[in-house]
């Protein structure tokens, strides 16, 4: 096999590997992260006001949309915009995995 | 009969049925939650596609937030399809005893530092 083929599987190898990457975070690194969340959304996971929502226990993949929909803009809060702007898809993957790890929210009937 | 009667007697007997059927299809507090179960009650249930990600749970949630959140959609703030279509035809008072149907109690002030709290937009 030449140099620029496996250049390319690789590269194609790469990119299906990302996106498995980016879905199973690491709960502790996303603990370590975590500072500015735990400002308003609480160190459990349960936020200092109503006004916020609780993140404890909540899905991963649904808390990994909501930032993803704060970054580009269908989500508008102007806080929440400002906190996530600099957040990678490692990131994003850690925090959730954090949030989402803690004791709180339940699919309630 | 004199027209003028008849009238009247047609108008009190088109407002009675109507008003019974008002009540027939009167809406209640448990109609619009069952309308939340079909999605937020199923555990592991998702969004379609394109975008797909499971719907959030609720149980315990905040009702500050929950509402807020209901006020957005119904405004259009807040873009979900099945959601501004639900939230559409809430009224406010609907929206709390939603809330308060999953919702966790509003004050939680023990465990909150005085620094970071009570910061609002």
């Amino acid at each position: 096999m030449s140099a620029v083929p496996k250049t390319i599987v690789a590269s194609a190898l790469l990119a299906l590997a990302l996106p498995a990457l980016a879905a199973s975070g690491d709960a502790e690194v996303g603990r370590k992260k975590s500072a500015a969340c735990q400002a308003c959304h609480g160190p459990n996971g349960m936020s200092v006001s109503a006004e916020f929502p609780n993140l404890a226990g909540q899905h991963p993949d649904y808390l990994a949309a909501a930032v993803r929909h704060y970054k580009n803009g269908k989500r508008k809060n102007a806080i929440m915009q400002a906190q996530v702007a600099n957040l990678s898809e490692r990131d994003i993957a850690d925090l959730t995995a954090y949030f989402a790890s803690q004791q709180g929210l339940a699919v309630k009937y | 009969m004199h027209p003028i009667r008849a009238l009247a007697c047609a108008c009190l007997a088109a407002g009675a049925l109507a008003a019974s059927a008002a009540d027939n299809n009167k809406i209640t507090i448990q109609n619009r939650i069952a309308q939340c179960q079909g999605c937020h009650g199923i555990p592991g249930w998702k969004t379609a596609f394109p975008e797909v990600y499971s719907v959030p749970k609720l149980g315990g949630q905040n009702r500050a937030y929950i509402i807020a959140a209901l006020k957005a959609y119904k405004s259009g703030e807040r873009d979900f399809a099945t959601m501004r279509a639900i939230a559409a035809d809430l009224s406010d008072k609907d929206m709390e005893e939603v809330a308060a149907y999953y919702g966790a109690a509003p004050a939680r002030t023990a465990a909150a530092p005085a620094a970071s709290a009570g910061e609002k937009k």
